[in-house]
Order: structure tokens, then sequence, then C-alpha cells
């Protein structure tokens, strides 16, 4: 890789305004997992690389006991999220979805607010906190701001942040009650994979009527941004949530996806997949709906 | 054989600790004083006339010691078929095409380097199909060669197969494709070569052949006028071959040449993507097989015609057919067989020896088509195998004289475990394949010998200079193990060197499954020289004669009086500080008895051939179309397991690969353009994908191996994927016969079976997909 500076801010601010100085030439770093291999393979070669290591709390992912909102810090590791045992208990899908990127290798220095920075549509990261409703809160040159995740990627690698804005934590409502969630990285191998698919679906039943009381479909890799398949989801609430029922919000999902021919898959193929993938996470969603009210 | 202290132990790779705690040194950890740094530049195009380089700019940049195109090195053609000039001059024929090369101080520089120099191209039509390249209006990728075909005549046709057919009771026929995949070394290639000052070379480069890339890299020199000069191959710690060290590369050459303009040691070192790229892949092959057997269900006939793409250059991929004749000819009895293959020039990239070499391509065809033959005369697929079984004694129509064989014993083995007696849930299947394989050497040049020399020290150790090559498969402890043995010395005692071609003996190379049976022959012969001299001056010292020693412990003994003997240390001193003294060495050059192929391809390729039997137990998804495994067990006919621990080893990651081959492994070339050159999306398979292997091992104590032992190195990933190609039948009904065999290939086929031709709508263009 081409040489640079290192450059370490103590504040958010000072962060922002070293960013501010050197315009084009500075990257921020938080684990380094995308922007390294970039840098080693020359396409990028940013000369003052800005780290955001004591600028971000690396904090484990907090519940605040009055809201019931989960923090997740932008700095927090995959492997924090992995070993959480609130998000295992309480937040599966993304879980499912945190354990299974990259390698333990990775996932110990990579960060959560990376993997949505980057903004690859194989993000396995996001697909869960889109179906959890996540917003995020941005820190830049011109103050705070927030907005829901669903609206933070406008393209393949891109994203709403402006020049020097940085992604300071990712916030998750709290959830209704009755609520199984689920996701599914459909891949060639087990590990250092991207998915070829990546499905996350979260339903919320009715207390009495056990009917569909909110329902994410979410997928990657569907399209040139994950995206909800608002369809799918539609079709979903208000019905009793059996196997046709899901069958058909699939069926739906892979119409309202746009899946396209890669080296990694093609598109007929990642469309069939979408229709079993989201009926088999809606199944999943179901028992663990289960599981939770008879733990109960 | 009596109690063995070492042979049959599981000892630990000698060097395992070092390798594990990042103390060996492998070529990227390699320093010369003055250093420089070689990149290459390669072609842009598949096919293209080079109409002009202009590398006036990159010679200008600070730091940029020389810079070399095609027209600037002397006449060089490296490979089999000597069509591959290390800098391509004229014309590329593939993008691994290497268009310039330069030095400089440091590898930035280098690399700005390569960016600076402007080449212009006349691009021309491309060939990227083997069968398309045969037709007579093909783009000509040699213009000289006048046709794609090469001229290598592989075509074989023992006994009557017309005839055989039409008295056949059953007959299938079909044709099979399989992909290239590459060998995925860990450690990526590299090379350091440098002249002294009356030009004399020396050069460290990943090689499982010291010493015949010596005989290629004294051609470079004479090319360059340095006749009589001297070359000196120093092997690093090697990270990986499978075959794909066994020719010398351009980049080696490059290498070379820059020194020599430079005046300066020169390295150049691969990273991922150029070891994608720019090195060889295994052979893909188009295969046509036909079978038939009589009423009783003995094999009749097999006929088999291959069309391979050899790329734009030659190496030995294209002489894989020579080793493809060994299952089609003798993988069970067959009386009538044919074979013939084609190799065709395209501007795709080259195939090079790779583990099985060739076996597992015909292997999967000739396995698969057991299967179907079996289905079509209603026989249990294990039962025709069984039937048609070679057996110790045979000769085989091309003249394999079969002396050990466990093939039997490995398929009722594998059977036996593959039975759990519950019954077959729905997805299952169970499927099996067996294979042959050169277990006792291989004569494909007119030497299969290997030299090694042992010397004994002042204390009582001993060093050991083997032709072998080590390159991670454990060649180095087999060789301690077996000296140990025979001279009664501890393991630790053994010094085995094999990284020097100024110190280490002539060998042809770490291929073939060779090493452990040729090598180990090798330094058996040495250390029985060397254990004659040490009982000869026991025997004086406690006069007693030399038929009533024994040697143990660091000792030799006395027989029938064990608490009588002598350290071998007191008597290597004894032997070098007495007047009129003697030092101690012992040396050995075994060739074995074997064959080279001759007219008609006959002749006992091997000394002894490695028998052995796959059983995998499989699941399918028939929503996805994804093929787990559940049980897998691999079977081996191995003479005698010298070390159990390293043979699982091999076995576990011959199994790997070959699951790689099956299911998930493929070099996407789009007109010549490699897709995947990064582990991201070549998909070999990971420690997490890793599948629970038994394996078996059976000792048929072959006569002529080193205790019994026969090669072992290769045939962990040669029958794997026909195993897992005739499970996926038992489990759904349907046959891939196109590596490597995707959840897409899977889905497509069982929609096909249920009568779907269409795999949805696009909602884009609203039209039917073909699936």
């Amino acid at each position: 890789m081409n040489k640079f500076e290192y450059l370490v801010p103590q504040t958010l601010d000072e962060a922002v305004s070293m960013y501010d100085a050197h315009g084009d030439q500075a990257a921020y770093i938080a684990g380094g997992t995308d922007i390294v291999v970039k840098m080693k393979e020359y396409k990028i070669s940013p000369g003052y690389i800005i780290s955001l290591k004591h600028v971000l709390p690396r904090s484990e992912p907090q519940r605040d006991r009055e809201t019931g909102e989960l923090t997740l810090a932008a700095s927090v590791t995959h492997r924090m999220i992995e070993n959480s045992a609130l998000i295992k208990n309480e937040y599966p899908i993304l879980h499912d979805a945190i354990g299974n990127i990259g390698s333990v290798q990775i996932r110990n220095v990579a960060t959560i607010g990376g993997n949505l920075v980057n903004a690859v549509p194989s993000a396995d990261g996001v697909i869960p906190l889109i179906a959890l409703d996540a917003g995020v809160n941005i820190y830049g040159a011109k103050g705070k701001r927030s907005l829901a995740l669903v609206h933070f990627f406008t393209g393949p690698g891109q994203n709403v942040l402006e020049k020097g804005e940085i992604l300071v934590d990712i916030v998750i409502p709290p959830q209704l009650p009755h609520t199984g969630s689920a996701y599914h990285k459909f891949g060639r191998r087990k590990a250092m994979e991207l998915p070829m698919l990546g499905v996350g679906v979260l339903l919320s039943l009715e207390e009495r009527t056990r009917r569909c009381a909110r329902a994410r479909v979410c997928l990657g890799v569907a399209a040139p941004t994950p995206f909800r398949a608002l369809g799918a989801e539609r079709f979903l609430v208000g019905k009793k949530i059996d196997d046709a029922v899901l069958q058909e919000a699939g069926t739906i999902a892979a119409e309202e996806s746009q899946v396209r021919d890669s080296i990694r898959g093609v598109a007929w193929y990642r469309r069939e997949m979408v229709a079993v993938l989201v009926r088999r996470m809606g199944q999943k969603c179901l028992e663990r709906i289960k599981t939770t009210s008879e733990k109960a | 054989m009596g109690d063995l202290n070492y042979v049959g132990k599981s000892i630990p790779k000698l060097d395992a600790v070092d390798k594990a705690t990042g103390r060996v040194q492998y070529i990227q950890d390699l320093k010369r004083p003055g250093m420089l740094y070689g990149k290459i530049l390669y072609s842009r195009y598949p096919h293209a006339k080079i109409a002009h380089i202009d590398a006036s700019r990159a010679k200008q940049l600070p730091g940029v010691r020389v810079v070399l195109t095609g027209d600037d090195i002397p006449a060089i053609r490296m490979g089999v078929y000597k069509d591959n000039p290390p800098l391509k001059a004229g014309k590329v024929r593939s993008y691994r095409d290497e268009v310039a090369a330069v030095a400089a101080t440091d590898p930035d520089t280098a690399r700005k380097a390569l960016e600076l120099i402007q080449v212009t191209y006349e691009a021309l039509p491309g060939v990227f199909d083997p069968e398309t390249a045969m037709q007579p209006e093909a783009p000509l990728v040699h213009e000289n060669h006048k046709t794609n075909i090469l001229k290598m005549p592989w075509k074989l046709h023992y006994g009557d197969v017309a005839a055989a057919r039409r008295e056949a009771a059953w007959v299938v026929e079909d044709r099979f494709t399989t992909t290239w995949v590459t060998h995925c070394c860990m450690g990526t290639s590299g090379a350091i070569a440098e002249f002294d000052h009356a030009n004399n070379l020396t050069i460290h480069t990943n090689t499982q052949i010291p010493s015949l890339a010596q005989k290629d890299f004294l051609g470079v020199l004479k090319a360059l006028g340095l006749e009589e000069k001297r070359v000196r191959v120093v092997k690093p710690c090697i990270g990986g071959g499978f075959g794909s060290k066994l020719d010398t590369y351009a980049y080696e050459h490059i290498a070379i040449l820059l020194a020599y303009y430079a005046r300066k040691p020169v390295k150049i070192q691969f990273d991922r993507r150029e070891e994608f790229i720019a090195t060889s892949t295994r052979q893909p092959a188009i295969i046509q097989i036909a079978q038939g057997c009589d009423r009783d269900h003995r094999l009749l006939f097999r006929d088999v015609s291959m069309v391979l793409d050899n790329g734009a250059y030659t190496s030995w991929g294209a002489t894989t057919p020579s080793v493809m004749m060994m299952p089609i000819t003798t993988l069970y009895k067959v009386p009538n067989v044919r074979y013939e293959a084609k190799c065709v020039y395209t501007n795709n990239t080259y195939s090079q020896a790779m583990r099985g070499y060739g076996n597992p391509q015909a292997t999967f065809a000739i396995e698969s088509s057991m299967d179907m033959l079996a289905e079509a005369a209603g026989i249990d697929p294990v039962e025709l195998r069984r039937i048609n079984a070679n057996d110790s004694g045979d000769v085989s129509t091309q003249g394999f004289r079969i002396t050990t064989c466990g093939l039997k014993e490995c398929l009722d083995t594998v059977t036996a475990k593959l039975a759990t007696g519950a019954e077959k849930m729905p997805g299952e299947g169970i499927g099996i394949a067996s294979l042959i394989h050169v277990g006792g050497g291989a004569r494909v040049y007119k030497s299969d010998g290997c030299g090694t020399i042992i010397k004994m020290d002042d204390y009582g150790k001993a060093n050991v200079f083997t032709g072998a090559s080590d390159m991670g498969q454990g060649a180095d402890t087999i060789i301690a193990q077996i000296v140990a043995e025979e001279l009664g010395l501890r393991i630790e005692d053994i010094h085995v060197i094999h990284s020097d071609t100024d110190v280490c003996p002539w060998d042809v190379g770490a291929h073939a499954s060779r090493t452990t049976f040729v090598a180990g022959n090798s330094a058996l012969g040495a250390a029985r020289q060397i254990k004659t001299r040490l009982f000869e001056m026991a025997a004086d010292q406690l006069e007693v004669p030399v038929q009533a020693l024994a040697a143990r412990d660091r000792h030799i003994f006395i027989k029938d009086n064990p608490d009588k003997g002598l350290e071998i240390g007191k008597l290597m001193r004894k032997a070098h500080f007495s007047h009129g003294g003697q030092m101690l060495t012992g040396e050995c050059f075994y060739d074995p008895e074997n064959e080279n192929l001759g007219r008609d391809f006959r002749g006992n390729l091997s000394m002894t051939y490695t028998f052995g039997t796959h059983g995998v137990r499989v699941k399918v998804d028939e929503e996805t179309g994804k093929v787990d495994i559940l049980q897998y067990i691999a079977a081996h006919d191995v003479g005698k397991a010298i070390n159990p621990l390293l043979l699982e080893g091999q076995v576990y990651g011959g199994v790997l690969m070959g699951i790689g081959y099956a299911l998930t492994e493929q070099v996407i070339l789009e007109k010549g353009e490699m897709m995947n050159p990064n582990f991201r999306d070549y998909k070999i398979l990971t420690a997490k994908d890793a599948i629970a292997i038994e394996a078996p091992v059976l000792e048929t104590a072959d006569k002529d191996g080193p205790y019994g032992a026969k090669g072992i190195g290769e045939p962990g990933c040669v029958p794997t994927a026909p195993a897992i190609a005739n499970a996926v039948y038992d489990a759904i009904g349907v046959r891939i016969k196109d590596l490597p065999i995707t959840p897409e290939k899977v889905l497509a086929a069982i929609k096909k079976k249920k009568g779907i031709t269409t795999c949805g709508i696009d909602p884009l263009t609203e039209k039917a997909e073909i699936c």
C-alpha cells in the first residue's frame, strides 16, 4: 500500500476537523477490515488515516431500562455482539447474522459501524438491524442528525454520510411482545463467505388473536441496497401465520427482489431462494416465539 | 517384521513446532543483501498483437534498475512442448501472458514502473472453448503450429472394443465435464535469483523439482551465453505444492534475467491475486465414456475419448492423459479398452500437474458411469465393483503388474461402515467410488531415481542428505523414521537436509506419490550401508560375529546378551580418533525397476499400485439444491503406514481438496479472464466446512515398498467427486455430470426431472428464465 499519515484524534470534533483539513485525502478507520484491504489492493490510497479508536466509546451493547432502547456504539466489534448474552437471547436475528461474518479473527476487530458505513449489498450486519427498525445517529461539521437505517443506504458501497460525517451509534427501539426474528446467510461455505443472499424476517404476534401485528422481511444482495420487501410485509400483517401464508409471502418477496446474475450466483436461483428462505425464516420466527413464551 | 521403534508410529512432523511458532523461513521471509524487487506486467487481452511497447518512462523512474520486454531477452522456451517464452514478444495468447518486467529498489517503485509501461495492443479474435478451437476456421493460438490440436498422440486400443460392445448385455454411455480448479497453496510463489562475480547462479525458489529446475535454469544461463556456469537451487520451506511447483514458471526465469541484467539479487514474490492468475490449474476435461458388461456383470469394455483445454501454452497438464490411462485401463478388470485424448490450444490459462494428475477427472467419469451401469444392469453398485475388482497378481491390459491389491477389502470396509441399519431419510443417499493410483513410483522420465547420502557425526547422530523435496507433506519425517529405525537411533538424532542442490543428491521430484516409496527405499539403502559398517566396527570390538548384533536406542548390542553393547557415539569417536581412522558415510541411489510406457502405452509404470474406496452419505436439500455431507469414509490399501498420523493427514487433506472439487471450487474464466482470483470468490473449503473423515487403513505389506509401504500422497482426492455424485443420485435421483455439483445445478436438475424447464419469470423483462 502507499504511505500515509496516521492521525489519532481524542474527540469527535477533533476527528471531524482533521477530516475537514485534509479533504479528499482523508479516511476514517475503525476496525480496518475493509479499508486496509482496499488500501493493500490500491483501490484507495488516502494520505491521512484518522483513527476513531479514542473518539467512539467501545462499550458493550446496552439497553436503557426506561426507554427499552438498545444502543450499539458504532465501534462495538462483531465479536462483542456475538458474545453478548443480551443479544443472543433477545435479538437472535442479530446473533444469527453477526456470528457468521468472516472469521473469528475478523470479528475480533471489525466494527458494526464499519459494516454499515461500508454499505456493500452483502453486509450481513445490516439486514437484521433494518428488521429491528434500527436508527442511526450521525455526527459531523454541521452537528448531529439521526435517521432510520433503512434510509442510510443509497447504492452499492454508498450511504448518506456527507464528507467527514461519522456514524456514532445505532439505536434499536423496544420490540413488541411475542416477537420472533431470524436471519439466514445463504452462501456456499460456512466461514469467510459473502452471502449469495441474506434473508431476515421478524414477526410480532398479537397477544389474543395470534395474528401478525408487525412483519419485517428484509433482504440483502437481492437489490443494489439492503431493502424491506414491503409487499410481503403488508401481506403478512393481520394474518394468522402458517406455512401457506409464509410461502405466499416468500413468493411476493421474490417478486419484489431485483436480483441479478453475477459470478456469485445467478438471478433465477437467487429469486427462488428468496421464496424458500423467507418461508423458512418465518417458520423459525414462530418457533422462537413459541420457545420464548414457553420459557416465560 | 519384528517390533519397530519408529516405523508405524504416529510421530508429529519434525518441523511442526517451528511452523506453528512462526520460526521457519518461507520465501516471504528471505532477503539478500542489496536485493531488488521484481514485478511482472501481464497482458490486458486474451489474444492480441503487441504493436508497440514504450518503457522509456518506466526506465526513468528513480529506483528502477532494469526493465525487460520480450524483445530484450534471448530465446528461451519453457515447458514440455517448448512453446512458452518467459516474456512474450509480438503477441499475447492469454491474460496471464508476461509482457514486461521491472526490477526496482522497492516493491512500490516496481509497481509504479509497471503502470508507466505503455503497451499498444491490436486485439485478435480469441478462442475459449476447446471444441470450438478444433474447428478448421477457429483462430490459431500459435500460428506456427498450424492447428490448435497438440501433436501428442494420446491413443490406445487394447482388445476389440467394438466387438465387446456388440456382445455386452448392458451398455451405458454419457458425457462428463470438469472445470479448472487450482492448488491454493497457503504459501504463495516466489524466487530470489542472484549471480556471483563469476556468473554462477543461486536461486532460492519454491519448487518440487530442485534437480529438474536446475536443468531448466542452466538453459536460461546457456541462452545468456553463460555456458559452463553453475546453478544452485535452494528450496526454502514451502507452504504447499500439490503439483503446482512441478514445472518451472516464467517468474523464476524472469527473476534470473532481471538479476543478470541488474547485477543484483532480484526477488519476485507473488501476492494471492497473482498466485491465482499466473500459476497453473488442474486440467479441465470433456469426457465421453461408454462401458458395458455381460450377463454375469463382468465388464467387457470401456471406451473413453476426451478433449482437454490446453490453454495457451503447454505444461504438464497436457500430459495428464498418461496418468488418466491408468484408471481407464486398470480400475477394475477390463479386457477391452479404447482411449483417445486431444489437447487443444485456447486463449485460456494453461494447466499443470495437480494432485492426482488427471486421475480425479478420469475417475469422476468412470465411477459415475459404473453406478449408471449397475442401475442399467439391475445390480447393486458395490456388487458390480466387487465382481470386477482387481486382485493381487493381476496384469492389466496396459501391462500394470498388480503386486498387492486390497480393493475388495476397501470396498467391504466402506460398505460396512456406511450401513447404519436405519431407514433412509428423505433426501439422504449414499455413494461409493474406488481408485487406483501409482504407489511405487512412476517412471515418467527415463529415471525414477532418488539419491540419499548419510554422514555420521562424532556423536552418533546422522545427517541425511536426501533428494526428496518436502513441501509440507512430511517427507522429512518419513525419511528420519526409516533411518532411525534402521540404525537404532532416536528420531531426534536424525537431521534430514532436503533443500539445496549443492549438497543434496539428485532426484526427479516430488510427484506421483513417489517420495515415501522411492526416497524411502533410497534412505533405507544408505542406512543399511552405515549399519553394516557400524556392525563391523562393533563386532571387532565386542569380538562377536556381525550376525550376533542388533541396533537399538543408540547402541549396537549382542542379541543374546543385550547388556553387552557399545554406544554408537562412542563407536564413531573411536573411528574418528584412531590412527588410520575412518569416517562413516553411506550412499544409495534407488531407481525402481518400473517401466516407461512404451509401444501402445504399455508398460509397468509403477512398482506397485495403491487402491482405495471412498464412501459418503449425503443429505440433499431439495428446495435449495444444497448437498450436505453427513459421513465420509476413505479406506486405502497403503501397504504399510510408516506414520499413521501423517498418512491420515494426507487422506484428510486429499478428501477436503476432493470435496472442494466436487462441490464448491471453480476458477471462473470469462473469455479467458479469471473472474475470481481471490479466496472470497474461489470457494476453497474453510476449517468450518471441514467434515469428520474416517480413514481406515489396510496394510498389504508390499514386497518392494520400504517396510512394505505404498504412496498415499494423491489418492485422497481421486474418487471423492464421483462418490459424492453417486450419493446425490442415490438421494434424489438426479445425476450431475458437470463439476462442481453446485446447488444451482442440483436444483435445475430436480426441476428438469419434474418436467419444469423454466425457473421463474424475471419481473424486469417478464421473460421466463431457463434454468
